[in-house]
């Protein structure tokens, strides 16, 4: 079945501290997963595997039926175009604009400059900052680098959009409203992976938690 | 694919690379070009908004440049000297002390009817004191010729080969007018080119060593100053590597800069070697003069700028390709 699949997965790292353990877990294609448990259960580490910023030491992760623990490296950039990726920390470029920013996976994919206008337009009106394309980050409070962040990881039209606590510093509200956006970005057809300790944020979504405890899963409320 | 699923091990043996997840999108062609102009855009930006840092780059890499292109310079010139000068060898024939005037005239009709020879000078035992007398720091010989009783000079032919005319030649040519009776000696006057021969090959041995260890230093420095700048912007070479940037993606900016600080680097070599030709042009023209070579120092021109500038541009590339490789296994 395409989507994602880890089977027996485990991530040691080099000073030995054992992330995930024995892992199995299937997310089907177009579909939202929220990962949650406490600092430490191993959800970045999960998310760091689908990225490929880190090589898993047993097991395999199939995407789309292809191990991706096996990609030669020099595949690995063109497999990241397809995902996108939304940070607790934003990770946006300071010294570019928000137009600037959120063009960057299109720049790097070698989209038609029309095109990216396009798109970062229709990005940034989706998180309602159209009116910020020229702003720095560093003149955006919070929420809104946030949603720039969000904005810059659709805009590719990502097959899988994952999210390291995208919440965390953003008030309840604010909350909510980018679940939501998620919920449509999953509705378009990407595959949502969402890790979050707020549990009650996730548990009022109604979507799928896999739950993760010293690289353990424990819960699955799919199961 | 032979896998082990209850283990989760791949066999090495048997098992392959997969090549792709999703199929790879292809760019457009146009936005390439475009995206390399507006990064190229970015390091002319970079450059000047850091432009105290980038000028003491620039003066570094312009000095390691400037050295070796002087030494160049300054061997093509004595090439081209040596050049002019052994375009016309001659020698000279002194003959015996009161030796019949028929003689040394015969000798000098011969010589001149030679194809090879293109001027032949009699100078009488007169004549060569008279040139004594204006020649300054030879008053005291002079002042000793002057006690004696007779004019101790020889009757002298000064022959110049004609342009062209090959050092065997000049050989031959010598050799048959020395076997002439009353002739007592023949100088070949080749002693000073065979000097200045001997100087330009070390020159241009200096010059290939300098070369080589002012171009590792030049290298060097455009790696160190990129490294810098590969340190300031880490953050963003991570997110581009997180959207899908591949290395020659994430590395361009910092070739470009590489690029740009051995271009200016080779601007102030050119620069430093101009202002040295200037100083030096008018007492380097007086002093081969007096050697008897009209020296115009010579290329400094647009075909040497070219290779200047080409020279810090490759050497500043590849500071920056050196500095890039450290850094460019992606996150």
């Amino acid at each position: 079945m395409p989507g994602i699949e880890f089977s027996h997965v485990v991530m040691r790292y080099d000073n030995g501290t054992e992330a995930l353990r024995d892992v199995n877990v299937v997310i089907p294609e177009g579909s939202m997963l929220f990962l949650s448990g406490h600092s430490g259960a191993g959800k970045s580490t999960f998310l760091r595997l689908v990225l490929r910023l880190e090589s898993l030491t047993r097991g395999r992760i199939l995407i789309n039926d292809v191990d991706i623990s096996r990609l030669a490296r020099r595949r690995i950039p063109a497999y990241r175009r397809h995902l996108g990726v939304v940070f607790q920390d934003h990770q946006l470029l300071p010294m570019r604009t928000v137009y600037d920013n959120v063009a960057l996976p299109l720049r790097v994919a070698r989209v038609r400059e029309r095109e990216i206008g396009r798109r970062v337009r229709a990005a940034l009106s989706s998180v309602e900052l159209l009116d910020k394309d020229r702003v720095l980050p560093g003149a955006l409070s919070a929420g809104e680098r946030q949603r720039v962040g969000i904005a810059r990881a659709v805009v590719n039209r990502p097959k899988v959009l994952l999210a390291d606590e995208p919440t965390g510093n953003l008030d309840p509200a604010l909350s909510e409203s980018v679940m939501s956006l998620f919920r449509i970005f999953r509705s378009l057809g990407a595959t949502v992976i969402v890790a979050s300790h707020d549990t009650g944020l996730i548990s009022g979504m109604g979507e799928r938690i896999v739950e993760l405890a010293d690289g353990r899963l424990v819960g699955d409320s799919a199961a | 694919m032979t896998m082990d699923t209850q283990r989760g091990r791949t066999d090495p043996r048997t098992a392959r690379r997969p090549k792709e997840v999703w199929p790879a999108a292809s760019g457009a062609l146009r936005s390439v070009w475009l995206e390399r102009a507006r990064v190229a855009g970015e390091s002319i930006a970079y450059v000047g908004q850091r432009w105290p840092t980038t000028v003491v780059v620039w003066l570094l890499i312009g000095a390691a440049l400037a050295l070796p292109a002087a030494l160049y310079l300054v061997e093509s010139n004595l090439s081209r000297a040596a050049g002019e000068w052994q375009g016309r060898p001659g020698f000279s024939v002194y003959f015996e002390p009161g030796l019949d005037a028929s003689v040394s005239t015969g000798l000098a009709a011969r010589l001149r009817a030679e194809p090879d020879v293109s001027g032949v000078r009699l100078i009488t035992p007169e004549q060569a004191l008279a040139e004594l007398r204006g020649q300054t720091g030879l008053r005291d010989a002079v002042e000793v010729f002057d006690g004696l009783e007779r004019n101790p000079l020889p009757v002298t032919i000064r022959a110049t080969l004609a342009l062209g005319s090959s050092p065997d030649r000049l050989l031959a040519i010598a050799e048959s007018a020395g076997m002439q009776a009353g002739v007592a000696e023949v100088v070949i006057e080749k002693t000073w080119l065979e000097r200045l021969a001997a100087i330009r090959d070390v020159i241009r041995r200096i010059a290939v060593i300098v070369a080589a260890l002012l171009g590792v230093s030049a290298v060097l420095i455009s790696a160190a100053s990129v490294r810098l700048a590969i340190a300031a912007r880490l953050a963003e070479r991570e997110v581009l590597a997180l959207v899908g940037a591949d290395a020659r993606f994430i590395r361009r900016p910092f070739l470009y800069l590489g690029f740009l600080y051995g271009i200016g680097g080779a601007v102030v070599a050119a620069a430093l070697l101009a202002a040295a030709l200037m100083a030096l042009e008018a007492p380097l023209t007086r002093l081969f003069a007096s050697y008897g070579v009209d020296l115009h120092l010579s290329g400094f021109d647009p075909m040497f700028l070219g290779v200047l500038l080409g020279c810090g541009a490759v050497l500043g590339a590849l500071g920056a390709r050196l500095a890039a490789a450290q850094s460019d296994r992606p996150p």
